[in-house]
Parts: structure tokens; C-alpha cells; sequence
């Protein structure tokens, strides 16, 4: 009895030195994740990514969801947490607006907020991980319509819902290089709405292609869209419109490649941005970041980050450019995620 | 007389409005005047229009079922995953393992409320609540199987059979079953009896109790068949499909006639009103509505196809009185 | 007395403090408080200070329950209000940025939250055949696509002007205002239930519309009232709901029929009509806002929580009349 003490007394003891060799830049901080709901198989990647890099340098991190995809029911976790008093928060929003009231009370009450993929807007939060710049993502995605429609004619927009803010942005970021006089032969028709639900998304994909037989393109840049609309097109025999957006390579799979309804669709590295929003946040909580425009910062492993100016008048850190997934690596892709 | 009693019936008027918004809507848009065209409606709203069959059972004993697109959600994620982790290939088994969620999820609903006395508003929104908690609990809190975790499963939502989808026969078998159930055998009477009035139901020997239970259960099972064509026709499962589709569901059978206070409503009925529920979505964009305006429309439409309903009745009904007092 | 007890365990409430004792609301206030025993065992964070400050956006709900409770006594039910929230608080946060002083943005949300009641109210009692749950089915999507139309592209909108809403989202002491006005109401919305004639006519509806109809009672004028104030109430809600974000969106007030639905429902009050009162809703309303806080604090996963109150929902229910019927069987 006495022997099996002592070996577990100095296990204990051993334990306790190998923690604190192990010491992180976060020890004993608390961050707590907020995603915009639960079964969303996009966010729970980057999400798992946070809470590994987080843990790694000793922070505990709680991944929260609303019960809903709504601002209403991310207000109540934002409640909840500011009850809870932890370092930081971190948070793709619903709204951009609606969170401000609760993220500003967060931040009277000494809560550091550092938001990504969908951010709040720049009065609700310190710093924004933007996982590729607004505009960088807008010129992929016409480059995308104006290759595989030929450099002309008709191309349509399915689109999540009409409140979803980062697809407004992206949208609104198209529409404006559009302009220019390259993708002047390309003729945008009227933007479609799927509400992210595969029924709707279906029916609103059919109704395009049925209202404008001479449609080339349709550019999705929702990951529930982009399936859809892939699928059906892939369904119906001898449709030769193309599909292209954002989606999820595990989910777009079967619909990516040659003879494929998607021949390339883009994403950002999903891990690479949980990661980022990691570091991010445990800087601005031992104050070596600010969030002010100008500050840079380091992460081992993946380089040198600075803050710069956001198009909505915040701050934001760029992650980096959307990437292409096409024939030869959605494979190797969609075992990631 | 035969053609006089068609013609005043609430189907024949349904009938009447399902025609007129098809060739309206075909007129100012010939891409909705094809086969396919139909089909690919028909498949898309496969789910409303089983279950719309299920709701007509229920509502016909007086009661209603708003867990039905959570027992969906919670049947077909179940077989996502099993999919996805490999522990199962077989088609069949997929529908089975849905059909028998689907039973037993609809069973529970039915004895709670024919055994404990509880309402069916109250039941099922206790259970919506409680089916779709375990859909996102045996996803892990929130995985999606996609087309490719699905193998061969998903090919049922583009297989043909005879030139027509399989989704179709499927619907085609459960309206035909139903048909033939509820308008020639003593089930179906009872069914109708309990409705229309529950107490004489009981003093003729009818076990009142047994057949709400039955109702209920057949609403499970068949939501958990629209689990798997759910997940067959667009090639994924998510926690959160289908969620509100209740009230589609629900929508269809009305427009279609099933009274909510049970006795009143037949198969035909929620046919048309489930054909009703499926074109208006589908036909609004044809017709090039604004995006934004959609849904307003799609409510007024809802509201308007009832209204124009109970004023066509109320005129057939005091004709109908004209003439007696004739 | 007006009105029968919700449910009682005992068939022994003739004097009203042994009704409440042993009547559905003795049980509720227990639960109350067992809730709270285990809220506070459960989470480190649960006390007073945090539970008013998180309670508003609760509390803005509770106005829902109070005329939702009217509608289920009558035997009806009105599923459109979460989208009346909606478009009353769209249009709050428009008329106040056009530059409208306070006092007629609060005047002009409580209107518009009547305009959508005075819609069902209007169809529901000029068709009395048409059941009030497809109607206000209908109407739940035509609101809030009205929203959706109003709100264009964006689909959301923030006040500029914050004063007003910060100002009715103050508090006394660290009591919130709305806290005094959900009190203060639901006295209101419960002496009118439960000892005015009005309310007696309203019992009278939900257990037998029919006799009622030929005992005299207006019974399609009361449903009018009743259906309008709902829609007064979701304007209220809607004030608050604004309060609490500066702003509204297409989603604002998603599924808060549900919520009013459930909170009365559990408060005893039966949605096939005729039973139950108003100290009832009021306590499950509590229990139901207690409860939440509890599990949230310690980040419990939301569907989890709904998964808990569909089986209180389920239990409330169905308990009392699993004992009635045992009772029953026990004395033959």
C-alpha cells in the first residue's frame, strides 16, 4: 500500500514537472470559442485547429454553440460567458451588428474579443483573423467565372441567405471587379438565394437553369449551395453549365474534376485559420497585440503576421489566399477536411 | 348527380386551383411544362408529400405531429453515420434502420399520447425538441456525411426504374397503400369514426386509444422513410435538414382539406395540397420574383389557396342548403 | 371562482392557500426551487448579480406567455408572433434612424406589433372555420418576408441613435427595468384571467366554445381582442429585443412562439383549453429562464438544453395525469 503511494506520489510529482517544463505563452488562460451553430462542418475544423494550438500553450478553451444560427441565441452565450469571466472571446458572428451591445459590455468587463470568419462589426471587436482577404477571395471567384465560362456570357450567384454577411461581402467584392473591362462579356443575372438548405438551393438552381438556358456559370459561395447546385447539375444529363465557389472538399468530392459538374472550387486552410485565431487571440490577451493597424506579431512555424486596415473600417489579420481544389487534390484534400 | 357531387367536392375544387397554377405558371414559363420538369418537383418534395400522408392520419383523429422533421433529422443522420463509419453498405438496411427509428420515435409520440393523456401540440413539441437533440448528439455535435461518405446509398435518389425515378415509386406505392387503406378497409373507417367523433367511436367497439397510438406510428414510420429519401436525393446528412418542414408538412395537409379538428380530409386531398405546397416554391422563381419577395408570396399564397377554400365551401354549402329548402 | 386549477394532484382545493399548496403551482414553486438549488450547485457563476443581469433577454419572452396563455385557455394557438417580433423590430430600428424622437419609436413598434395581431385577429374571426394554426402559419411567413423585403440585401439593420434603447435597458440597483414591467403585467394579464368577467368569457370559450356562443359571450370579439393584443405584445417584446442588440436582422425572434408556448404549457396551462391561470405561467416562466442560465454558464450544449425542457415539457405534462390514472386504477 505504502509502495503503491509513493510510486503514485512520484508519478504525480513528475507529471507536475513535465506541465511545467512544458509551460505555454497561454498558461491558465481561459478562451471560449463561439461558432455561429453547431452542425456546421466548416467551422468545427478551424474550431478543432483553435483548441489544439490553444491547449498547446496551456489555455483551456470552451467551444461554444447557440442553440440556433441566430444573433438572438449567440446574445445568450455572450451572456453566459460574460458571467463565466474568461480571458477572451472569440467569435464568428451571425450578424453584424446585433452582437455589438453584448461585445462591448464583454469588453467593458475586461474580456479581450478577437473575432474570425465571420466578423461583428469593428465598434464589437479588438482584432478580426480574416481567412483571405475579401478582395482576394472576390477576384479568385471571378477569375474562376471568367476561365470556365470562356471570358463570356451569362453567370449567375447562389448565394446562403440574404443576411449571411460574408457572402454579402464576397458578392459585393465581385460585383465590383466586375467592372472592370475584362469581365466585360460577362453578363450577371439576378442573385439566387438557397437559404443553405439543400431543397431550396435545389429548386433555386433548377429555376436558373430553366430561366436562362444560355447560363454558363453559376458561382456558389456557400458550402450547402455549391453542393447542391453541383449535384443537380451533375444529375442532369447534358447540362453543361459549371459550378464554382466555396465549398468543403470532403463534401464536394464526388462533384470535383474533370467530366465533374465543379471543375475547381475554392476554400482557405480551414486548420491553418483556427490555428491563426489561436494565436491571435492569446496575443491580444498578454497585450502584445493590440488590435490598432500596424502591430505585427509572430507564430512559430507559420511566420509573421501585422494587422492591417479592413475593408468595413476595422482591423483585421489576413490569413493568407483562398486556395484551389481541383482534380488533382481534392482527394488528398478531403481527408483533411 | 354523381357529376353534381364531384363537382361541389372540396377536391374537385383543389383540383380546379392545382391545374390553373400549373398553366398559369407554364404559360409565362414553358420550362415548367415538361416530364422532367414534374419529375424533378416531384423528387425534390418527396419528404412533404410522404409525409403529408402521415399528417393526414393524425389529423383525421383530431391531433397533430410537429416532431416529424426532427424524427427525419434523427433517422437519417443515424444512417449518415453508419455510412460514413463504414458499418453498413446495404440500401435496403439503410431504409429499414430509418423505418424502424422512424416506428419506434412515432410510437413514442403516439403512447404519450393516448396513454398518458397528454395533447399532441405539447407531445410532439417535446419531442421535436428532443429528436432533434439526438440527431446532433449522434453526429458528434455537428458532422455532416456527405456524397462521398454515402457510397452507394445516394445512387436510389437518381436511379430510374422503368423511366421514373425510384423516389417516385416510392412516393407513387405509399399513396396507392394509403389510398386503397383508408378508403376501403376497416382500418381506415375506424380511422375516420375516431375523428369524427371519439366517444361514439369508443361506445361502437372501436379501441379508441389503440388507434391514435397507430396514427402515430405510421406518421413515425413514414417520417423515417423520409429520412432515407432525404438523405438518397441530395446526397448528404445534416443535423439540421428539414428543420420547419413540419409546418410545410402541416400547410399541405390543410390546403388540401384534412380538417384539424379530425373526421374531415382524405389521401386525394393531401395530394393536392402537397402539389400545391411543391409548385409554389418551384414556380416563383420561374417566374422571375423578385429573390427577396419569395417568401412574403409564398405565405400569402398559403393563406389565400385557404381563404378562397372556405368561401368556395361556404357558397357549395349554402347552395346545398337552397336546394334542400327547395 | 374563476377558472379551474391547472392540474391538482389532490382533488382537495377548497380553500384557495391549500390550492396552492397542493395544486399545480405548489409543485412548480417546488421545482422553482430545486432548480435553483441545483443551478446554483452546478455552476460557480449562478448568483444574483449575473441572473438579472442575464435575464432581459429572457424576460423579453415572458411578455410573449402572458397573452400567449389567453389564446391557448381559448383552446387556439398563434404561431406567428416570433415573426411579428421581427418586423415590429425592423421597423423600430428604420423609424428611428429616420430621425423619430424615442417616445414615437416606442409608440410606433407597439403599433406595428398590433397591425400584424389585428391581421390574424381580423382573417381568424371574419373565417372563423380557418384553424388559427394554419393562419398564423401563413401570416409567420408573411411577416417576416415583409422583413426580409424591408431589410433588402443586407438583411440586417442597427440603430444609430442608441440613447433610447440603452435607457430601457437600465436598471435600479442592479435590477433591470424590464424585471418591474413582466411583474407588473403579469398581475395585470392575471387578475384580467383569472377575476374579471373578460377572463371568465375566456375560460367559457376554451371548454365549450359553442355553449358559450349561446350563453351570450361575444365570443368572436374576445378572440379579436385577444389576437390584436398579442400582436401589441410582440411589439413589446420587440422593443426589448432591440434593446438588446442595437439592431434587428431577418432571424430576430425565430422560434419564440415556441418558447411563450412551452413556458405556459409547463405552467399548467393546457393547450386544448379551458385550464390553468396565470401564477402558473408566471412561475415555469422562471423556472424555464433559471434553468437556462444554470446550464449556459457552464457552456452545456444548447441542444442539449432543449433536449432537457422537451422533457420537463413532456413530464409536466404527462405526470400528473400517469398518478390520476393510478389513482383511479388503486381505488377500484
Amino acid at each position: 500500500m505504502k509502495k503503491l503511494l509513493s510510486v503514485l506520489l512520484v508519478a504525480l510529482l513528475v507529471a507536475g514537472l513535465m506541465t511545467s517544463a512544458l509551460a505555454g505563452t497561454a498558461d491558465g488562460k481561459k478562451i471560449a470559442l463561439v461558432g455561429k451553430s453547431a452542425g456546421n462542418a466548416f467551422f468545427e475544423i478551424a474550431a478543432a485547429a483553435f483548441k489544439e494550438a490553444g491547449e498547446a500553450e496551456g489555455a483551456t478553451i470552451d467551444v461554444v454553440y447557440p442553440e440556433e444560427a441566430t444573433a438572438d441565441a449567440q446574445i445568450k452565450v455572450l451572456d453566459n460567458l460574460i458571467s463565466q469571466q474568461p480571458d477572451a472571446i472569440c467569435i464568428s458572428a451571425n450578424d453584424f451588428n446585433a452582437l455589438q451591445a453584448k461585445l462591448e459590455e464583454a469588453m467593458e468587463a475586461g474580456i479581450k474579443v478577437s473575432s474570425f470568419d465571420s466578423a461583428p462589426n469593428p465598434a464589437s471587436r479588438q482584432v478580426f483573423v480574416n481567412q483571405a482577404g475579401t478582395v482576394a477571395v472576390g477576384q479568385a471567384l471571378i477569375d474562376a467565372v471568367y476561365d470556365l465560362a470562356g471570358g463570356e456570357g451569362q453567370w449567375a450567384i447562389l448565394s446562403a441567405t440574404s443576411q449571411a454577411s460574408n457572402q454579402n461581402a464576397w458578392i459585393a467584392a465581385m460585383e465590383e471587379i466586375a467592372k472592370d473591362e475584362k469581365y466585360a462579356k460577362l453578363e450577371l443575372v439576378p442573385i439566387a438565394y438557397g437559404d443553405d438548405e439543400p431543397q431550396k438551393s435545389t429548386d433555386q438552381t433548377q429555376a436558373l437553369l430553366d430561366n436562362y438556358p444560355d447560363l454558363k456559370v453559376i458561382c456558389a459561395p456557400t458550402t450547402v449551395g455549391i453542393m447542391a447546385a453541383a449535384k443537380l447539375v451533375q444529375d442532369t444529363e447534358g447540362c453543361n453549365v459549371k459550378i464554382t465557389g466555396l465549398g468543403l472538399p470532403s463534401e464536394m468530392l464526388e462533384y470535383t474534376g474533370e467530366g465533374k459538374s465543379c471543375p475547381y472550387f475554392y476554400l482557405w486552410d480551414m486548420q491553418l485559420l483556427g490555428k491563426l485565431s489561436a494565436y491571435a487571440t492569446i496575443a491580444l490577451i498578454n497585450g502584445d497585440i493590440t488590435g490598432a493597424e500596424g502591430e505585427t506579431f509572430t507564430v512559430e512555424g507559420l511566420g509573421d503576421f501585422s494587422i492591417t486596415k479592413a475593408d468595413d473600417g476595422g482591423t483585421e489579420i489576413v490569413q493568407g489566399l483562398p486556395l484551389q481544389f481541383n482534380q488533382d487534390n481534392i482527394e488528398e484534400m478531403a481527408k483533411l477536411y | 348527380m354523381k357529376l353534381k357531387k364531384l363537382t361541389g367536392s372540396r377536391e374537385f375544387l383543389l383540383f380546379i386551383i392545382v391545374i390553373a397554377m400549373f398553366a398559369i405558371v407554364s404559360i409565362i414559363n414553358p420550362a415548367f411544362f415538361s416530364f422532367k420538369a414534374v419529375t424533378d418537383m416531384l423528387r425534390n418534395n418527396a419528404v412533404t408529400l410522404v409525409m403529408a400522408l402521415g399528417m393526414l392520419g393524425v389529423m383525421l383523429v383530431g391531433g397533430i405531429d410537429i416532431s416529424i422533421t426532427s424524427t427525419l433529422a434523427l433517422s437519417g443522420m443515424a444512417i449518415g453515420m453508419l455510412l460514413k463509419y463504414g458499418h453498413i453498405q446495404s440500401t435496403l438496411l439503410c431504409f429499414l434502420i430509418t423505418m424502424g427509428i422512424g416506428t419506434v420515435c412515432g410510437a413514442l409520440v403516439g403512447l404519450l399520447i393516448s396513454r398518458a393523456g397528454v395533447p399532441p401540440i405539447i407531445a410532439s413539441m417535446g419531442f421535436m425538441y428532443i429528436y432533434r437533440a439526438m440527431g446532433y448528439l449522434i453526429s458528434h455535435g455537428g458532422e455532416w456525411a456527405s456524397a462521398a461518405a454515402l457510397g452507394s446509398f445516394k445512387n436510389f435518389g437518381t436511379d430510374k426504374l422503368l423511366g421514373l425515378s425510384k423516389v417516385i415509386w416510392v412516393i407513387i406505392a405509399c399513396y396507392v397503400i394509403f389510398f386503397i387503406v383508408m378508403k376501403w378497409t376497416r382500418i381506415g373507417r375506424q380511422v375516420y369514426a375516431v375523428g369524427s367523433n371519439a366517444e361514439a367511436a369508443e361506445v361502437s367497439g372501436i379501441k379508441v386509444k389503440n388507434i391514435k397510438l397507430m396514427v402515430h406510428t405510421v406518421m413515425g414510420l413514414l417520417a423515417g422513410l423520409a429520412g432515407s429519401l432525404q438523405v438518397a436525393v441530395y446526397a448528404s446528412a445534416m443535423p439540421n435538414m428539414a428543420q420547419g418542414g413540419e409546418m410545410d408538412v402541416i400547410a399541405a395537409c390543410v390546403i388540401g382539406g384534412v380538417s384539424m379538428s379530425g373526421g374531415r380530409g382524405s389521401v386525394v386531398g393531401a395530394l393536392l395540397g402537397a402539389l400545391i405546397m411543391a409548385m409554389i416554391p418551384k414556380a416563383l422563381p420561374l417566374l422571375h420574383i423578385d429573390a427577396l419577395w419569395q417568401n412574403m408570396i409564398k405565405g400569402v399564397m398559403i393563406l389565400a389557396v385557404v381563404v378562397i377554400n372556405v368561401i368556395l365551401q361556404r357558397i357549395a354549402n349554402r347552395n346545398a342548403l337552397a336546394r334542400r329548402e327547395m | 371562482m374563476a377558472g379551474k386549477s391547472g392540474r391538482s394532484i389532490n382533488n382537495i382545493p377548497e380553500s384557495p392557500i391549500k390550492k396552492l399548496i397542493f395544486g399545480w403551482e405548489g409543485i412548480l414553486i417546488l421545482v422553482f426551487v430545486g432548480v435553483n438549488i441545483f443551478c446554483k450547485w452546478f455552476s460557480e457563476y449562478y448568483n444574483m448579480f449575473n441572473l438579472l443581469r442575464q435575464m432581459p433577454v429572457y424576460l423579453a419572452e415572458v411578455f410573449l406567455m402572458l397573452v400567449m396563455a389567453f389564446i391557448l385557455v381559448m383552446g387556439e394557438i398563434d404561431i406567428s408572433v416570433g415573426s411579428t417580433v421581427c418586423l415590429a423590430a425592423t421597423l423600430a430600428c428604420i423609424i428611428s434612424n429616420a430621425g423619430a424622437p424615442f417616445p414615437l419609436v416606442i409608440l410606433a413598434t407597439l403599433a406595428v406589433g398590433t397591425c400584424c395581431g389585428l391581421v390574424n385577429a381580423f382573417i381568424l374571426t371574419r373565417f372563423p372555420e380557418l384553424p388559427p394554426m394554419i393562419v398564423t402559419l401563413s401570416t409567420q411567413i408573411i411577416f417576416r418576408g415583409i422583413a426580409e423585403i424591408v431589410l433588402g440585401s443586407g438583411g440586417s439593420v442597427s440603430v444609430a441613435n442608441t440613447a433610447g434603447f440603452k435607457a430601457i435597458s437600465g436598471k435600479i440597483g442592479s435590477v433591470p427595468y424590464i424585471l418591474f414591467l413582466v411583474v407588473l403585467l403579469a398581475v395585470v394579464a392575471g387578475i384580467i384571467l383569472g377575476r374579471s368577467t373578460f377572463g371568465r368569457k375566456v375560460y367559457a370559450i376554451g371548454t365549450n366554445r359553442l355553449a358559450a356562443r349561446y350563453s351570450g359571450v361575444a365570443v368572436e370579439k374576445i378572440r379579436f381582442i385577444i389576437y390584436t393584443l398579442m400582436g401589441t405584445a410582440a411589439g413589446l417584446c420587440a422593443l426589448f429585443m432591440v434593446a438588446s442588440s442595437y439592431g434587428a436582422n431577418t432571424t430576430t425572434g425565430t422560434g419564440f412562439e415556441m418558447d411563450a408556448i412551452a413556458m405556459a404549457v409547463f405552467g399548467g396551462i393546457s393547450s386544448t383549453g379551458g385550464k390553468g391561470n396565470m401564477i402558473g405561467g408566471f412561475i415555469s416562466a422562471f423556472i424555464i429562464v433559471c434553468l437556462r442560465i444554470g446550464l449556459g454558464q457552464r457552456n452545456v450544449n444548447g441542444q442539449v438544453i432543449l433536449l432537457i425542457i422537451g422533457v420537463l415539457l413532456i413530464a409536466a405534462v404527462a405526470l400528473p395525469n400517469i398518478f390520476g390514472s393510478l389513482r383511479k386504477a388503486v381505488k377500484k
